[in-house]
């Protein structure tokens, strides 16, 4: 039946839809549907992980000089159709938070630093200067930054982009409509957490104040010098966010320009109609020879929104008409075609697979007195089953039984640590569990499960709680609407023992994921501390490895951190590393999952 | 005649007021917030508080109904997006859109799916039960009352994919649906409508073929039909010019009211074929905790369902002469 009548109905998409949302905000847990588990682990996913290790350089002139290295194979011209499941709500790229706006905005916005692709498989990056000259120099570890622009860059309308273009861009994120965005830079720059930074220049650059040359200064129309009061070594990896892109001061519509911003990247946009369709063609004044990352092989993009994933799978699959040349930016195969492509040869050949950001943990509550035994929340820990949360979202190829809480595509992963002997062993340890719970005293103790009540989540949910009851825990499974997930168990005095929750890193450095999650200090109705953990340890092991100029040490130290955690503090079990597998036409060329994107590469593509 | 439309014009309004004070409780009365999708990594109280600033949500929810309906019939200047004439529903959390212009965007979608499918479905539904109910006992009978019975048992979302994997995917036979604006093509208009309203119109015409076939029946077997007939009228004359006629009253009131209630979104089958209509929307509004356009949404598909409502009892006048409206 059509009509208001079936209201209701729209809830069973609801967590669909959110999960858009994942990328820069909470992430939920119900972002894709069980399926069937044939999938076989593939090897080079694994191989992948390994390569991850290697913290990503930061490059330097050389590295940071264009044109990118040709794609093997590639032509020009064509157009690539595009299928999308949500339009996008943001143009302006200081309001850009979300993994499809951010993939996009990778063909029309351009940074002070990007990520280089230097393998064609889109495993391995540096960070390098985009329209900086290089990745960023800084001779006092990290409190003064410095970056020159290229000579030659422009924006889409043909105005040079200057120091000033940067001061603005920079300066408007104070400014109280910019919501969306990231706020590490702010912060930074105003010294402060939380949204205090504000109140370093409470209206933006819009009324005439500017921030003082002590915080961010452009002597001249191709230098910008960021002082820190703290060393922020990350810097690099932040400024390379599409949030950080760069703004045009002449063409700041604040507000309007989220509608239509004044963009640098190779492409342009023609025409957009929220929600309905977007055109992006050829940007003549973007010159190859300042851009080391993206090429313009094909003459337009045109994405057609409202398509879902079962939709643009299904689409992609029969291979005709435009969508022979069709891809989806964000959208993956369907949990319920998945088996059958991979199965398949010929549709497999078509696909290409690799990390999301986000690893999925059990959050221990912290603040209930019966979690404070650190003997009970190991029993947890050893009897919780992984098995069911893998089999839940579609098998192996949409889930890995996760190690430790640094993903495979953060710097420091370690692929041999296996805290509870998960990776080894997905279906938990309940005798090892019942043991520990024995010496607790505490065999037979209440334990309250909340749960989202998706579909995995139900699925998940009624297997791991019969393993914990395996091990002698009385569990009380409390269902909560997935569309009020995250405002229940993000508060404090929340009542539930146990609950899941996932995280993305925003850029390859643990920096993105320990202290938001694991900071003691940081908690707070709605904060992202979900377990209410406040160890006096990982408070001060998170300040000391901030501040560590050196990427490969900081990575290093960040993993023998979540080491700490997981046996010495053991607040959270880590459960999934999540995956997905993305299809394209038969036409398309270059199509590449690159997982610094965590989707296909969306620059590389190109039409057969 | 004009009483009549004034008295229901009022109520419709009162119903619409009422519709709106629950829907805002509703929002507020759910453990929601639209702020925490909105709040980023690094989310604590301050930006949460600073994103309520942002939208009015730290305002008591009176003030925010009373700016709510002051702006509804005034229009406001007060928004930092721009200027919001009446009727404002001010401008959506998620997109920055303004509401109105995003209702009035999505519209011609809906109303194209809309007149189509019932076009289709009171075609075939009507012509069916029609003639079941002249050939009553018949196969032919048996077969449209049983035919009826299964489709009107499917739903859009398992006959929709199926009609897409058959019609679309695997016999190209149909272009894949898309909403192409009649003015700017109507054959791409057509073409790619084609299968929503197909579908949509299956499951509506199976119902419409039932309702039409009871009511033709009950209707022949009314005194008056029995009276003409005897009096030498053919079966033919009266079947039409008297039974068919008393028969429409229930079929126009069903009528009404589903064509009210897609005019405010098919929100199954839009989703399904990933339409841009006011179905869809409604989906985007519920997902992001979009207040202004669930509000939006909300109040012009119940503002749809009255007007038709209202029509359709004007209408009983003229197609029963027995119906005095005052």
């Amino acid at each position: 039946m059509g009509g208001i009548l079936v209201m209701s109905r729209g809830g069973r998409h609801a967590y669909g839809a959110l999960c858009a949302l994942a990328a820069g905000a909470l992430v939920l847990t119900g972002c894709s549907k069980g399926g069937s588990d044939t999938g076989t682990n593939d090897k080079k996913d694994q191989q992948n992980a390994k390569s991850q290790q290697a913290p990503i350089k930061f490059g330097n002139a050389a590295d940071s000089t264009g044109p990118a290295a040709p794609v093997p194979g590639a032509k020009s011209g064509g157009a690539l159709e595009v299928l999308a499941r949500d339009s996008y709500a943001h143009l302006d790229p200081a309001q850009i938070y979300v993994q499809d706006q951010m993939a996009m905005a990778q063909l029309i916005h351009r940074g002070l630093t990007g990520y280089k692709a230097t393998s064609d498989d889109g495993h391995q990056h540096e960070v390098v200067g985009d329209l900086a000259t290089d990745s960023g120099t800084t001779t006092d570890g990290g409190r003064t930054w410095k970056y020159t622009l290229k000579d030659g860059v422009k924006f889409a309308d043909g105005t040079p982009i200057t120091s000033a273009d940067v001061r603005q861009s920079v300066e408007r994120l104070f400014a109280p409509f910019i919501t969306q965005g990231p706020s590490y830079l702010q912060q930074w720059l105003a010294n402060t957490s939380g949204t205090g930074y504000r109140k370093l220049l409470p209206d933006g650059p819009y009324k005439g104040k500017h921030l003082p040359d002590s915080v961010l200064s452009t002597p001249d129309a191709k230098t910008v010098v960021f002082h820190f009061a703290k060393p922020h070594p990350d810097l690099p990896y932040t400024l390379a966010m599409a949030g950080y892109a760069v703004v045009s001061a002449k063409g700041d519509t604040q507000q309007k320009y989220d509608k239509n911003p004044v963009t640098t990247g190779p492409y342009k946009i023609q025409s957009f109609q929220s929600g309905k369709s977007m055109v992006l063609v050829r940007n003549p004044n973007w010159d190859p020879r300042t851009d080391p990352i993206r090429h313009q092989y094909v003459d337009r993009f045109n994405i057609t929104f409202n398509q879902q994933y079962e939709t643009s799978t299904k689409a992609l699959l029969a291979d005709s008409g435009p969508d022979r040349t069709g891809v989806s930016f964000s959208n993956q195969v369907d949990a319920g075609n998945l088996s059958r492509v991979l199965a398949d040869p010929k549709l497999k050949s078509r696909t290409v697979s690799g990390y999301q950001p986000y690893v999925g943990q059990m959050n221990i509550n912290m603040s209930k007195p019966e979690m404070k035994d650190i003997r009970v929340r190991e029993a947890i820990a050893y009897a919780l089953p992984i098995s069911p949360f893998v089999r839940a979202y579609g098998g192996s190829d949409a889930m890995e039984v996760a190690g430790g809480i640094i993903s495979p595509t953060v710097s420091g992963y370690d692929p041999a640590f296996d805290p509870f002997g998960k990776k080894k062993n997905p279906g938990g340890d309940p005798a090892k569990a019942k043991k520990l719970l024995q010496e607790a005293g505490k065999v037979g103790m209440k334990l309250t499960f909340g749960y989202i009540n998706t579909n995995e989540g139900q699925q998940y949910s009624t297997a791991m709680a019969a393993g914990l009851s395996k091990a002698g825990f009385n569990v009380q499974r409390q269902e909560i609407p997935s569309e009020t997930y995250y405002d229940q168990v993000s508060k404090l005095n929340n009542n539930y023992d146990i609950f899941h929750s996932a995280w993305g890193a925003d850029w390859p450095s643990a920096l993105t994921v320990i202290p938001p999650s694991f900071d003691g200090r940081q908690i707070a109705d709605g904060a992202a501390n979900y377990s209410q953990v406040n160890d006096t340890h990982v408070n001060s092991e998170i300040d000391r490895i901030s501040a560590i100029t050196d990427p490969v040490k900081a990575a290093a130290e960040w993993e023998k951190l979540d080491k700490y955690l997981l046996t010495k503090v053991v607040n959270v079990v880590p459960t999934g590393y999540y995956k997905q597998v993305q299809i394209a036409g038969s036409g398309v060329g270059g199509f590449v999952y690159d997982d610094v994107i965590g989707g296909m590469d969306p620059r590389r593509v190109f039409i057969k | 005649m004009l009483r009549f439309l004034v008295r229901r014009i009022i109520g419709a309004v009162v119903i619409l007021f009422l519709l709106s004070i629950v829907a805002f409780l509703l929002f507020f009365g759910v453990p929601r917030d639209p702020a925490l999708l909105m709040c980023g990594k690094t989310c604590n109280p301050d930006s949460i508080a600073n994103i309520h600033h942002v939208l009015g949500l730290d305002k008591p929810i009176t003030e925010q109904y009373w700016i709510f309906l002051h702006n509804l019939v005034l229009g406001s200047g007060q928004f930092a997006q721009g200027p919001c004439p009446a009727p404002c529903f001010g401008y959506s959390y998620h997109t920055d859109e303004q509401v109105w212009g995003t209702l009035m965007d999505r519209l011609p979608t809906t109303v194209s799916l809309t007149l189509g499918a019932a076009a289709c479905f009171l075609l075939v539904g009507l012509g069916t039960g029609l003639l079941a109910a002249w050939r009553r006992g018949s196969l032919v009978d048996k077969t449209a009352t049983a035919g009826a019975m299964v489709v009107s048992a499917l739903q859009i979302y398992f006959l929709g994919p199926l009609a897409l994997a058959v019609l679309v995917y695997q016999t190209h036979w149909f272009d894949k649906p898309a909403y192409t604006p009649i003015t700017q093509n109507p054959v791409s208009w057509f073409g790619g409508l084609v299968i929503p309203w197909v579908v949509l119109s299956t499951i509506f015409a199976a119902q419409y073929t039932r309702m039409a076939r009871s009511s033709m029946i009950e209707q022949l077997q009314e005194e008056h039909v029995r009276t003409a007939r005897a009096k030498g009228m053919s079966r033919a004359y009266v079947f039409f010019r008297y039974a068919w006629r008393g028969s429409l009253i229930p079929i126009v009131t069903i009528f009404g009211i589903d064509l009210g209630s897609l005019f405010g979104g098919a929100i199954i089958t839009e989703y399904t074929f990933g339409l841009p209509g006011l179905g869809n929307l409604a989906v985007q509004a519920v997902n992001f905790s979009d207040l202004p356009l669930l509000l939006g949404v909300m109040l012009f598909s119940a503002s749809m369902i009255l007007l038709f409502n209202i029509i359709v009892d004007a209408a009983y006048a003229f197609i029963d002469p027995r119906v005095r409206l005052s």
